[in-house]
Formats: C-alpha cells, sequence, structure tokens
C-alpha cells in the first residue's frame, strides 16, 4: 500500500571525525553481521538491521482507528565519519486475516507492517506525515521516531567516542511516506527541526528509497546546521574575527561534507534534481560556503593589512 | 555541559537563582535549557512567566516522561512563549532558551527503577547533544530525583557535569548544606554507592550563598553603629562557620546579593528590570550574570 519511514540525524558525538575501522566498531550492533562501507565519493558506513515488532495503531489523518501488526526494520548510518543517523520504515500492507497471526509468520516478513481492518493509503499517509495533523503522533500510535532516534542514541551513546564534539547542534527528524505511481516529491519544513517528504516512486518499493530518504535527510542536516553556525557568528554584528573564529567549527567539520545523491540509484536522481531546482538546496548550501569563506578572506586581509601597518611604523 | 541545582532546604532561592543564571547563559551567546525536576512544585515557568505552564504542564511533563508515557518530554521556547513583553524577543547574539516543564501535580519519584534511569540518561544524552547549558533543578534537600541524576550520571561518564548547592547566610543552612553534601545519605554518601568517585564527585560541587546581606551594604547605611556592629560581628562568625563546614570561600562558585525583587516575587531579573524601571539592583544581575560565566570556567572549579 505505501511505506512509512523517519529517519533522525545528528552530529557524531566526538571531537572530530572517526575512521573507517571506528565506524565499523560503532556500526557493529549485532556479532556477526557485517557493517556496509562504502568509500566513493564519501566514506559512508551502514549497520546491519535489526527489527522492532509492533502491534499498535497506526496514524491516521482520519483519527480513526487502524490497527497494524508486524515489524520494523531499523538501522544507524555514520557518513564521513561526522554525521550519524537512526533510520527506521515499515511497508505497511492488508492482512489477509482478520485477526493477529502468530508472530512466525510476521517474522517471515521483516520490515512489513500488517493493517488489520479497511484502511486508505492516503488517510495514512496524511496521517502520518500530518500537513493536517500538527505534531508527533501521540504515545499509543506506531512512533517510528522514538525508534530510529533510540537507535542514534546507540550511536551516540557508543564508548568509543569520546562526547567532545565540536560544537552543540540539534538532531533533525525526517518522516516520510513512498507511493507506487506517477513520479513527484515533496520536500516540506516544519517547525524547528520537524521535516516530511511524499515520494511517489515508478515501479515497486525497493531499499533505493530508503537510501534516497537517508541521503535526503543527510543533506537537510548539513544545510539546517551550516545555517544555524553562521547565524551564531553574527556576520556584521561582532568584529571581524570573531565572526570567523565562530565559523571555524564549519570549515573543519561540515563543508566537506557535500555529496548530494552520492548515494542514490541511477533511476532516482531526477528526485535529487527536481529538489535542487526547487528549493534548491545545492544553490542555498553554495552561497552559505561562499559566504564563509569571504569572511575569511576579508579577515585574512584585514590581518595582513594590520601587519604591514606594524611594519611600517616599526622598520 | 549538565548543571544539577539543589538546596539544602525549601525557601533558599535555588528555582529562582538557577533561572536567572541560565537566563544570563542565554544572553551570553548559548545554548540552554532549564529542566524543571522539582516533582513536588514545579513553578519554573511562573519564574520564566509562560503561564500555560506555570505550575507545571498536564500533558508530555518530565514527570510523564520519566515514567515512560510520553516518548518525548514537551519543550517550551521562552522567547516565543513568555508572557512577558522584555523576554518575548529574542535579543540578538542571545543563544535558545528552552523550559522542560514537569508535570502538573506530579508527586515526587516514588521508587528508582532501571527503566526510570535508563529513560534519564537517553533525555540528558540527547539534550547535551544540543546544548551549551542544560541546568536540571533538583529541588530541596535528599530525594528520589537527587539519587535518579546521581545513578544517571554514573552511566554517562563522558558527559561533564557540576552541582551547585544553594544555600542561605545564616547558621543552620551553613550546617545543613554541608549535611547535604557530606552527611549520612548526602549527595557524596549516595554518589559513592551508586559508583562515582568520591574524590572526582567532591571536585563537582560548588556552593552558592542567596539573600547575602553583606555588612557594608547601601541597605544598612540607616542602621545604629551597635547594629552594624552587631551584624559584622554575625558574619564574620558565620564566616568561621563556613570555613569549618566546607562551605567556605574556596568551595562557593558565587553569592547573590539579597534583593527586594526576588523577595517579593520570583522572576528573571532582566536589564530593564535594572536600568528603566530600576525595580532590581544593578549589583544582582552582575551577581547572575558573573556565575553565569563561572559556571563553565574551568578556573573556578579545579580541585579544592
Amino acid at each position: 500500500m505505501l511505506v512509512m519511514g523517519e529517519v533522525h540525524t545528528g552530529l557524531l558525538q566526538n571531537s572530530g571525525e572517526i575512521s573507517e575501522s571506528t565506524c565499523r566498531q560503532v556500526l557493529g550492533l549485532m556479532a556477526g553481521e557485517t557493517v556496509r562501507v562504502s568509500r566513493r565519493p564519501i566514506v559512508h558506513a551502514l549497520s546491519p538491521e535489526r527489527l522492532t515488532g509492533v502491534d499498535c495503531a497506526l496514524p491516521t489523518a482520519s483519527r480513526s482507528r487502524v490497527r497494524g501488526v508486524g515489524t520494523v526494520v531499523s538501522r544507524c548510518a555514520v557518513t564521513g565519519g561526522r554525521v550519524a543517523q537512526g533510520s527506521s520504515y515499515a511497508r505497511v500492507v492488508r492482512s489477509e486475516a482478520d485477526r493477529r497471526l502468530p508472530w512466525s509468520h510476521y517474522l517471515a516478513r521483516p520490515g512489513v507492517v500488517e493493517v488489520l481492518g479497511k484502511v486508505k493509503a492516503a488517510d495514512l499517509a496524511e496521517g502520518f506525515t500530518g500537513d493536517t495533523v500538527p505534531g508527533r503522533p501521540d504515545g499509543a500510535c506506531l512512533d517510528l521516531g522514538a525508534v530510529s532516534g533510540r537507535f542514534l542514541d546507540l550511536v551516540q551513546q557508543s564508548p568509543l567516542l569520546d562526547r567532545r564534539a565540536p560544537f552543540k547542534i540539534p538532531r533533525t527528524n525526517l518522516r516520510w511516506v513512498a507511493e507506487t505511481g506517477e513520479p513527484s516529491i515533496r520536500f516540506t519544513l516544519h517547525a524547528e527541526q520537524e521535516r516530511t517528504l511524499r515520494l511517489t516512486h515508478p515501479g515497486p518499493f525497493t531499499p533505493a528509497v530508503v537510501d534516497l530518504c537517508e541521503d535526503l535527510a543527510t543533506h537537510d542536516w548539513l544545510l539546517t546546521s551550516l545555517l544555524v553556525i553562521v547565524e551564531r557568528a553574527r556576520i556584521g554584528g561582532t568584529p571581524g574575527a570573531q565572526a570567523v573564529a565562530r565559523l571555524a567549527p564549519a570549515i573543519d567539520h561540515l563543508m566537506h561534507l557535500w555529496m548530494p545523491a552520492a548515494r542514490v540509484e541511477e533511476w532516482m536522481t531526477p528526485f535529487w534534481e527536481s529538489l535542487e531546482r526547487r528549493p534548491g538546496f545545492t544553490r542555498q548550501w553554495r552561497s552559505l560556503v561562499d559566504r564563509v569563506r569571504d569572511q575569511v578572506a576579508m579577515n585574512t586581509l584585514a590581518l595582513l593589512s594590520a601587519t604591514a601597518e606594524a611594519g611600517r611604523r616599526s622598520p | 555541559m549538565l548543571v544539577f541545582a539543589i538546596s539544602d532546604k525549601g525557601g533558599t532561592g535555588r528555582s529562582v537563582t538557577g533561572t536567572n543564571i541560565v537566563y544570563r547563559h542565554a544572553l551570553q551567546g548559548n545554548d540552554v535549557c532549564y529542566l524543571d525536576f522539582d516533582f513536588g512544585s514545579p513553578t519554573a515557568g511562573a519564574i520564566f512567566s509562560v503561564s500555560s505552564v506555570a505550575r507545571g504542564t498536564r500533558e508530555n511533563g518530565l514527570h510523564h516522561y520519566l515514567r515512560g508515557e510520553c516518548p518525548q518530554p514537551r519543550r517550551v521556547d521562552v522567547w516565543a512563549e513568555s508572557d512577558r513583553e522584555g523576554l518575548r524577543a529574542r535579543p540578538p547574539g542571545a543563544g535558545r532558551l528552552v523550559l522542560l516543564p514537569g508535570s502538573e501535580g506530579g508527586g515526587e519519584l516514588s521508587a528508582l527503577t532501571d527503566e526510570v534511569v535508563g529513560r534519564c540518561v537517553q533525555l540528558l544524552g540527547r539534550l547535551d547533544e544540543e546544548f551549551d547549558l542544560c541546568m536540571i533543578d533538583v529541588s530541596a534537600g535528599r530525594s528520589f530525583t537527587a539519587e535518579l541524576v546521581l545513578a544517571a550520571t554514573v552511566r554517562m561518564p563522558a558527559i561533564p557535569f557540576r552541582w551547585l548547592v544553594f544555600h542561605r547566610w545564616t547558621r543552620q543552612h551553613i550546617i545543613a548544606a554541608d549535611g547535604l553534601v557530606t552527611g549520612a545519605d548526602g549527595l557524596l554518601d549516595v554518589g559513592i554507592r551508586f559508583g562515582h568517585d568520591a574524590e572526582d564527585l567532591r571536585d563537582r560541587i560548588r556552593f552558592v550563598r542567596t539573600a547575602v546581606l553583606e555588612p557594608d551594604a547601601a541597605e544598612l547605611v540607616g542602621l545604629r553603629d551597635e547594629q552594624r556592629a552587631w551584624l559584622s560581628a554575625c558574619d564574620s562568625e558565620l564566616r568561621e562557620l563556613a570555613g569549618r563546614h566546607g562551605v567556605g570561600r574556596t568551595a562557593m562558585l558565587g553569592k547573590i546579593p539579597l534583593d527586594p525583587v526576588l523577595q517579593w516575587r520570583e522572576q528573571l531579573i532582566t536589564d530593564e528590570d535594572v536600568l528603566a524601571s530600576k525595580i532590581a539592583n544593578a549589583e544582582t544581575a552582575a551577581a547572575f550574570e558573573e556565575l553565569a560565566k563561572k559556571i563553565v570556567d574551568d578556573s573556578a572549579w579545579e580541585g579544592l
């Protein structure tokens, strides 16, 4: 019927970026299962997947009670040794039975939540990405965000991290719904750190859809965080050297991580391209990066001329 | 940085001093949050002038969260939701100022279970990712809440934390403040039981004196010579007592002068209160300002 997921993204709680081998250890959530690592164009490590059993109400826009039983797939990722993610999703399908089946039935279908009773896909999609229902689902509903948040906690609480992150920054949460149909994509920024994504793709669901959502979440977090750092620098409101010092964490830790659509399958790149046209992620990113670099250049010039001036005065 | 605020007894001005410290810290450009763990009487909302949570919140308060009744506790953006005009706009250069209110009518924690400690660890770990300073108001005296955060901090060895013990400048309060730290079932005693290192924990605790009347204060100008002499003798006696109880100058992070505004109404003291309406004393605002800096200044926290 549809697939729903939620990605939480945050700054890895370590003073510097972590190496590929540390990534493997941090993400080794299950003994025996390997961590998948891709190295080009940016190091990206993905944990093995884990299942969470659920039997609860599903969020609906009409507030009608819909019960879902099955399992949610979750995984963690670290990009560039610096950006951490917890991601969960479930394929929602109609149950062929009208009652709950033995768990073996659901365990044989990992990542599938079966709906008992009648429900329209649009009602679920609207309920989950909530244009009409603001805020988080209440405690009784399926809360993929709580699952993803816990998986991100698993990474952040790893004893291999020193917890001395170079700056404080909030996590962002992307809730997404994917359906089959005429291709379209809609990305919405909500209050604070909440974002939603509605995706319609041709052909059946594949895990490539999840990769796209995670890639998008990574870049939205990068952009959001760079905006926060630039705002904190108070360019124009504070002396140049002070503003540049406040921009330094962005140069040290964020600016090299921008690799849009790096892990997105070929047939899905048009979705990214459409977001690049509008709202234009890379456009905004480049303008911010230029702004940061110009500040550094201006400050260097000021320092140089101050030094030259001092040299002239005391030959 | 996590800062736990505790006091020996009620009525010491712990909440009002703690909220004023985070307010000043936010004005200094840091992202800060204030957690109202005073489950018996969560009143931080009133001090921040957020009337909707003046006595805590009915839904998704910290107490609900710790009991596992909601996935995340409610957050209140003070710059957006305060009823006080002077607080409603975030001043340029100021950081975020977020209140996590307690639950209305929640009552004290009745037991300390592993799940509750786990939720507390999760919450504090997440807040530490995004805030420069998290101040946790732990209520007065020995409580399950104090035990809870002592148990939680053991599980987060990499996250820096500090304790502020608020007390008034009287004989009984000095003795009680010392007892709260070093006495039976005091902070050190319980901390060691949960696995803290005694010396390390001792170094993370500092005292803050509240409602202090200095013998040379302007308010005392009208006093008779005999009264002044008596006050001065009392003050030196208290100093001697504080030194003996380990609550003396070396263990003190700061002191807040007696201010009529704080005596009559618990509120944030803004620069407007000092400069425009002139209801508050400049010394009080300066004392908060200095504490807000010292709280993160490592040189003020070197080993005793």
